[in-house]
């Protein structure tokens, strides 16, 4: 392990931040319209879960159906938010790790546009009655080609920059940055080539639930990742607790994580082995999911009893996704099993475990990356500490209500579903009780994040606090 | 620095390429290109072979299926009926198909669809068999409606058929037109509670004949072939030689 960690000299220092300055305005505008998008994705979540309570709501109109809210709300959230925040980490990361300038900013700029473009497009084209019913990728195929190339003009600075790095061992960072960019080009080409094409239609269906599995296990949770390791360390003021466990969690996920996806539709008219190979893997993965949350816990706990996450809103975001990320998995993994696939499959639950992925693991994850990268970019500190703790209790509230409605609204859900000689519209009531749940979780988060986009405007133009100290979250007052 | 670079990526691509050649890629293209299996002289389902395109054709249209999909109508809907070991759907009357002829959904009762409406949630009762279950309850009620006439109405206001019902109302699919009018003969048997003004009906789009099109040609309990099947035993089937 070589993070050359208190012992920066004063050259490395001015390079650093060299590097901060030159990825400055690419990382700055992929977070600031990413947080915009976050802003409509939070509000459509709760209105899609309003009309669904109250289906009587704006009756004559069309695009106010839950069926065109509720896929606008996964795009804004996959596309807008998630994934453009952390395009942003990643070329931070990556600059930062391999210690080099960025050259390219004003193409990743244009990049950055033409994506927010293709997301802009996919939203209407949802909203005016052209999306397709097929989750993650609802929008026109003829979008694709829009984010694909946004994507690859961001990424394909990623590849030199990492054979510009210096001597040394690759840091694990650079192995989930590396393996998440060259993936989702993969990923995204074959899911839109195959899903919606004139060939199986099941295994069209199929590549689809495919699709949104690792677009969370080989894009999502490696950027978390990615961030993580580096971020934990830098904290905690030592180094990772164990490289080759990290090592084990890295190659167990990239070696397990293809094989899942099928397992949403467990008994579904594939060849049986398809779904019982993919639950299979969803399973497996535990050990990855495992050895990734012990080397974090060990590197943070240490030998020293200062309980840094108290303090750090950086450390206590990325600490919580990292709980979520085990979570994620034993849930995951105990959704694959027979015997709760026959209950939980096709309930409120499907919904409760895809958000926990986007919101729960990667969000947060992503935001303790925010908290992080931007002072540095900018040179100035967030203006206030109790707004991050705000941001960090109603965004756990909010997570913890979605999550726990949605287990347990599918259990009730389900239940009531499969007694088969009852009236199917009872499953109906009892199930979206629950979803009044979803509907206050998502204001929850609205509202947490109000303190967010706040702070992250007076960032971008350069109002924060100038000092020389971090910004804590005092927690006495909480 | 080159080698390092390319010894992991050669690594990512081949824990990545395995998977998506074998789980992906592969099966697509043998279950897009599997040859259909022939109906025996005797048996009697209407297709000369198991998948045949049509099965999944009912009514004029064909654009039923985008209306389905561009409504969101599968974030709620599920099409698949599971074997009883992963879950009790062929136990629901109607769900698996028509009593008797019950079966869980096969990849062939989707040929020809192009995407195969699985679904997210069962917000709302499974489609497989729509077509069918219908028409099947229509037939012992004493409403005394077409099942065109119920899917219709359901589309319009869903609560005049299921008072708890969750399901949005698709009215921009229909449209309102003087009583007396020419259109009227078509117009949906309204209570007053959904009904409009005096003097005027509600009578479906071609959008709306479409997406009913569609529902009714939900039947995905086709009776497989014989060779298909397993024997029962020997006499209770009529199974074709070899």
């Amino acid at each position: 392990m070589s993070l050359d960690l208190n012992q920066a000299t004063s050259e490395d220092i001015r390079e650093r931040a060299a590097i901060d300055r030159s990825v400055r305005w690419p990382v700055l505008f992929f977070f600031t319209s990413a947080a915009a998008w976050l802003a409509v994705a939070t509000l459509l979540g709760a209105v899609s879960g309003l009309k669904l309570s109250l289906p009587r709501l704006w009756e004559s109109c069309p695009a106010m159906n839950y069926g065109r809210l509720f896929p606008m709300h996964m795009i804004a959230l996959v596309y807008g938010w998630a994934m453009q925040a952390g395009l942003g980490v990643m070329i931070w990361l990556m600059a930062r790790l391999t210690r080099n300038e960025l050259k390219n900013s004003v193409t990743i700029i244009v990049a950055g546009h033409i994506w927010n473009f293709g997301v802009s497009i996919a939203m209407l084209a949802v909203w005016f009655g052209f999306g397709r019913s097929m989750p993650w990728l609802d929008f026109p195929a003829w979008i694709a080609p829009i984010l694909f190339v946004g994507y690859l003009m961001t990424t394909l600075w990623l590849v030199p920059m990492f054979k510009a790095r210096r001597a040394g061992e690759v840091y694990i960072s650079e192995m989930f940055l590396l393996g998440a960019a060259v993936w989702f080009p993969w990923i995204f080409a074959t899911s839109v080539l195959l899903v919606g094409d004139d060939g199986s239609a099941v295994m069209s269906a199929g590549t689809n639930g495919w699709y949104m599995a690792n677009l969370i296990f080989l894009w999502f949770v490696p950027i978390g990742l990615a961030s993580a390791y580096y971020l934990i360390p830098k904290i905690a003021g030592r180094p990772v607790y164990s490289y080759p466990l990290a090592k084990i969690g890295f190659w167990s996920l990239i070696i397990l994580a293809p094989w899942t996806g099928f397992n949403r539709f467990i008994g579904g008219p594939f060849p049986a082995w398809i779904p019982a190979i993919s639950g299979a893997a969803t399973i497996l993965l535990l050990v990855s999911v495992l050895a990734t949350a012990i080397n974090f816990w060990k590197t943070v706990k240490g030998d020293s009893k200062a309980k840094l996450w108290e303090n750090s809103p950086t450390l206590r975001f990325t600490m919580f996704g990292a709980l979520m990320f085990v979570m994620y998995g034993v849930l995951g993994a105990l959704s694959s099993y027979f015997s709760f696939s026959k209950v939980l499959q096709f309930s409120h639950f499907v919904i409760g475990l895809d958000t926990l992925a986007v919101y729960g693991v990667f969000s947060m994850m992503i935001f303790g990356a925010i908290y992080y990268i931007v002072p540095r970019v900018t040179g100035c500190e967030w203006p206030s500490g109790k707004m991050i703790r705000t941001h960090f209790w109603f965004s756990t509230y909010g997570i913890g209500t979605v999550v726990l409605t949605m287990l347990l609204g599918g259990f009730a859900q389900a239940g009531q579903m499969n007694q088969w000689d009852s009236s199917f519209i009872l499953s109906v009531e009892v199930g979206n009780r629950w979803v009044v749940g979803r509907i206050i979780a998502w204001l929850l988060i609205t509202f947490s994040n109000l303190g967010f986009f706040y702070q992250l405007a007076l960032m971008f133009f350069g109002r924060g606090r100038r000092t020389a100290g971090a910004t804590l979250m005092p927690e006495s007052a909480h | 620095m080159r080698n390092d670079l390319w010894r992991l990526l050669t690594g990512l691509g081949i824990a990545f390429g395995i998977p998506w050649l074998f789980l992906v890629v592969g099966p697509y293209f043998r279950l897009t290109e599997e040859a259909p299996v022939m109906y025996g002289a005797e048996e009697s389902s209407g297709f000369m072979g198991f998948p045949d395109p049509n099965m999944n054709r009912f009514g004029e249209s064909d654009y039923g299926a985008e209306l389905y999909g561009r409504e969101g109508c599968a974030y709620c809907h599920t099409q698949v009926i599971r074997p009883t070991y992963a879950g009790p759907d062929m136990w629901r009357v109607g769900w698996g198909g028509r009593e008797g002829e019950a079966r869980e959904t096969r990849p062939g009762d989707y040929a020809g669809e192009g995407y195969a409406y699985l679904g997210y949630q069962r917000i709302g009762p499974d489609l497989s068999n729509v077509g069918t279950r219908i028409a099947d309850r229509l037939k012992k009620d004493e409403s005394g409606l077409t099942d065109r006439q119920w899917h219709h109405l359901h589309l319009y206001a869903p609560r005049q058929i299921e008072r708890y019902s969750a399901m949005p109302a698709f009215q921009h699919l229909y449209k309102k037109v003087p009583a007396a009018g020419r259109e009227s003969a078509e117009a949906l048997p309204l209570k007053k509670e959904f009904a409009p003004e005096e003097g005027y009906v509600i009578v479906p789009t071609p959008e709306a004949e479409a997406l009913v099109d569609y529902l009714l040609s939900r039947r995905k309990a086709t009776p497989l072939p014989a060779a298909m099947r397993p024997m029962v035993s020997a006499g209770t089937e009529t199974a074709t030689e070899g």
